[in-house]
């Protein structure tokens, strides 16, 4: 019962939350500089064609007015028109958007598989070689910036050895998994050296914990100790870590899906803030504020069921 | 003697068409060929098409009713047979081919051609209807094609081989859904499919930001070398690669057959690789910089660059082969008139315009009196790295006219709003022509009431009067003059640093023969092959 107040007390917290981002993406998005009339009329427009278009655009009200329409027809699930791709905001957003989220799953699924297993190895082995190693090597793929890694994965892996595809998406799940792997992997490989410090830390702590020794002394086989007391403790911060890393992951798409060639809605938010696409910039905003909000709310969810505690406070 | 002769004309009449056979045969046809873009297109409608990847794609699903010559500087029929203008130049009469067919097979008639010619005239629609604005009626009876003009208009032909009055099929527009034509034209675009166009090829797959396919127009009208309707392909495939590492990656995977816009740092990289054939299609593209020529600076303040000799100077004192050298490893030239590129129609040769020489620059900033250190700011797009080389050099090159030259970096958006509000001292610019005649690029650079001449504020009557009369002017030679005699006084005034021309870079595959991208930058797919 307190796992379901609490579940919608958090869900009712969200409702504050996106009337705030609406009014950030809103504002925001205007104070960009630049006219959004010049970048759809183009360089060689003219001044009246300019004029005709903010006025036909409604960028000539009032800014209340339009602050107004746009929160009026968001409730009512239109986000608009896109002035650059010339089809609702809703259908393009919803054309690319599983992508991304592909993207994303894949990038997550990958850095907990990378670093799951390698935090165990090394808070296993505090101090020793394995450690050591374990360490240096992530703190390289932690200094690298994630474009770079993904040219240097591209031009060996891709075009050198033609192990996978230099670029594109794939039609089925399985043929969609080979595409993307190179893209998930560079997103991965950073991600994952944030994930596995924190992880080998918390195992670390969690090992030298009371009630860790305790479950020694009773004589308890070290496999069960690992999995029954030390995982699910240790977890608990990197749970709420890993939350943060995939909106941090999603907001890495920008990126990514340039340098890969990935048409998710990631590329599509850099050419809608290069084309003053208001519309679409405030709906492709508004969608990663909801996405990352779920994201989460699972993370709380997830937390609390790991540690009950939180439910009640 | 006669029969010998006989015989041996007809041995070799054998032999030539054995050849000629046997070369028709060799000719590659079918199969796909995947090109890699920087940027996708929106809608490839000839009214609507206001970006270049939209343009540029217009010519391969629509076609017009004249075409440049190869080499640019004449036209020739298309779509109509023959064309020719009345002696006082109000009248453009043409012929349609007989037999001419949309994409679908559905006949394309006179009543096509009126309804494409209305809706691109119709300032209510397109961005381009003001090239039309001497049409005042266009009219058919049967192939027979009539224009009326309300003045003459030297550019009009021109006009007709421009991708804005490309012909597209009233009924498939009648048929479309939407409630105006707005609507119908994205509906049309949306649904893909023959029918709207008689062009080389028809959409038939479109995937927005992502991918866009191409399949031949078995109706099309114009043969190949072997005397089968073009074009040779069966498909094309684009793939949007924004990223230029991934593009040259993807074509060195041999994952695409040719790769557009290759950054010139590329160039001989890709030169020297035999599988790779690179090419550097002459262009009318043009890098310049508009100067700010008002008397003073938006904030209210003096405005240095005022002065005609500071400008000059800044000319002088910038060594345009050096630039050349840095930004474009020396794959382009100085321009060589000021308000065009060397390849636009008459276009005059100054070579070299303002050629470097420093002393003479420094004579001019001390005759004008500007005052040491003073400073000058350039502003150019964050995250070019042509832009941010440009401006080290600038910078360095007009230290010893005691400049200061300071960067301001912002995006195109705003780039674009400070050029109309004249919000800037100096920015980076470019231009390609989108018509193959001077008119348009002289009004943009020259002409005040068109843009405030590029955004300068540089305003002289002289030239704007030449430029009107031009408009009208229909003896060729006359038009020539008045065309010198603009490009004297822009020369003298100086209200842009002149830069440079740069051809368009494309890395094809040795398997792809005649890909070609015009010098108004129109890809050409319709005589492309491939080896099999």
């Amino acid at each position: 019962m307190a796992g379901l107040q609490y579940t919608l007390n958090r869900i009712l917290l969200m409702i504050p939350t996106f009337l705030l981002v609406m009014i950030i993406i809103f504002l925001l998005v205007r104070l960009l500089p630049g006219d959004p009339a010049i970048a759809i009329a183009g360089d060689k427009a003219s001044d009246a064609d300019i004029a005709a278009i903010r006025e036909r655009l409604g960028l000539n009200a009032p800014l209340w007015t339009q602050f107004w329409l746009f929160l009026t027809n968001t409730l009512q699930g239109d986000l608009g028109r896109s002035i650059l791709l010339r089809a609702p905001v809703t259908e393009v957003i919803l054309a690319r958007l599983p992508t991304t989220i592909f993207l994303t799953l894949y990038a997550v699924t990958l850095s907990i598989l990378i670093a799951g297993p390698l935090a165990f190895v090394a808070a296993l082995n505090r101090g020793k070689w394995q450690d050591n190693l374990i360490r240096a090597v992530f703190q390289v793929g932690l200094s690298m910036p994630v474009f770079y890694i993904g040219l240097l994965l591209l031009t060996f892996l891709a075009a050198q050895l033609r192990m996978f595809p230099v670029g594109g998406y794939g039609e089925t799940f399985l043929d969609r998994a080979y595409h993307l792997f190179l893209p998930a992997v560079t997103v991965a490989l950073y991600t994952s050296a944030i994930l596995m410090r924190n992880l080998r830390s918390a195992i670390i702590e969690v090992l030298d914990a009371e009630y860790v020794q305790f479950a020694r002394a009773k004589g308890l086989p070290p496999r069960l100790i690992l999995g029954r007391h030390v995982l699910k403790n240790a977890l608990v911060s990197t749970v709420t870590l890993l939350g943060l890393s995939i909106g941090q992951l999603m907001s890495g798409t920008l990126v990514t899906e340039t340098v890969f060639a990935v048409p998710g809605v990631g590329r599509m938010m850099l050419e809608a803030i290069f084309a003053r696409d208001y519309p679409l910039i405030q709906g492709l905003t508004l969608t990663f504020a909801v996405l990352v909000s779920l994201v989460f709310l699972m993370t709380d969810i997830f937390q609390s069921w790991l540690d009950p505690r939180m439910r009640l406070s | 003697m006669k029969a010998a002769a006989l015989a041996l004309a007809l041995a070799t009449s054998t032999a030539l068409g054995a050849f000629t056979i046997g070369f028709a045969d060799a000719q590659e046809r079918g199969g796909t060929l995947n090109f890699a873009r920087y940027d996708g297109s929106k809608l490839v409608d000839p009214i609507y098409a206001d970006r270049n990847p939209d343009i540029w794609m217009v010519g391969s699903l629509f076609s017009t009713l004249l075409a440049p010559t190869e080499d640019g500087t004449d036209l020739v029929g298309s779509l109509a047979e023959s064309f020719e203008v009345s002696s006082d130049g109000k009248t453009v009469s043409l012929v349609l081919r007989d037999g001419l067919k949309f994409s679908d097979g559905s006949p394309l008639t006179g009543d096509d051609v009126v309804f494409s010619l209305e809706r691109a005239r119709n300032p209510d629609l397109g961005p381009w209807s003001g090239l039309l604005s001497a049409v005042s009626s266009v009219s058919a009876d049967g192939r027979d094609i009539t224009i009326s003009l309300e003045t003459p208009d030297p550019a009009l032909l021109s006009m007709l081989a421009t991708f804005n009055t490309a012909i597209v099929s009233k009924k498939a527009f009648d048929a479309a859904p939407g409630a105006n034509d707005q609507e119908k034209s994205a509906a049309i675009f949306a649904a893909g499919g023959p029918g709207v166009g008689s062009g080389p090829f028809y959409l038939s797959g479109f995937e927005q930001g992502s991918s866009m396919t191409f399949t031949a127009n078995p109706h099309y009208w114009k043969e190949g070398k072997d005397g089968k309707p073009l074009p040779y392909l069966e498909k094309v495939h684009f793939e949007i690669i924004p990223d230029d590492a991934t593009r040259v990656l993807k074509l060195t995977a041999g994952e695409v057959d040719i790769a557009e816009f290759i950054p010139f740092s590329r160039v001989a990289e890709l030169d020297a690789d035999p599988a790779v054939d690179m090419n550097l299609f002459p262009s009318t593209r043009i890098i310049y910089s508009p100067i700010n020529t008002r008397e003073t600076r938006a904030d209210g303040t003096p405005n240095p660059l005022h002065d005609k000799r500071v400008r000059q100077a800044l000319n002088y004192a910038t060594n345009k082969e050096a630039l050349i050298g840095l930004v474009l490893q020396g794959a382009g030239k100085p321009m060589s008139s000021p308000v065009m590129s060397s390849s636009t129609r008459l276009a005059a040769d100054m070579n070299p315009l303002y050629g470097y020489d420093i002393e003479k620059a420094k004579a001019l900033v001390a005759e004008a009196g500007l005052k040491p250190g003073t400073e000058i700011t350039l502003t150019t797009l964050a995250g070019s790295a042509d832009d941010g080389t440009i401006f080290a050099a600038l910078q360095q090159m007009w230290a010893p006219l005691g400049i200061n030259l300071v960067a301001e970096q912002v995006d195109n958006a705003t780039r674009g709003a400070k050029n109309r509000s004249g919000e800037f001292d100096i920015h980076t610019y470019g231009w390609v022509d989108d018509v193959n005649d001077p008119s348009q690029v002289t009004g943009w650079l020259g002409y005040f009431p068109t843009a405030k001449a590029v955004g300068t504020g540089w305003n002289n009557a002289d030239f704007n009067t030449l430029y009107e009369a031009s408009s009208s002017e229909m003896d060729p030679e006359k038009r020539a003059d008045q065309y010198r005699k603009m490009q004297d006084i822009y020369a003298e005034a100086a209200p842009l640093l002149f830069m440079y021309e740069t051809p368009f870079a494309v890395a094809v595959s040795g398997k792809v023969d005649g890909y070609l991208q015009t010098p108004l930058g129109n890809n050409v797919f319709e005589n492309v092959s491939l080896e099999r």
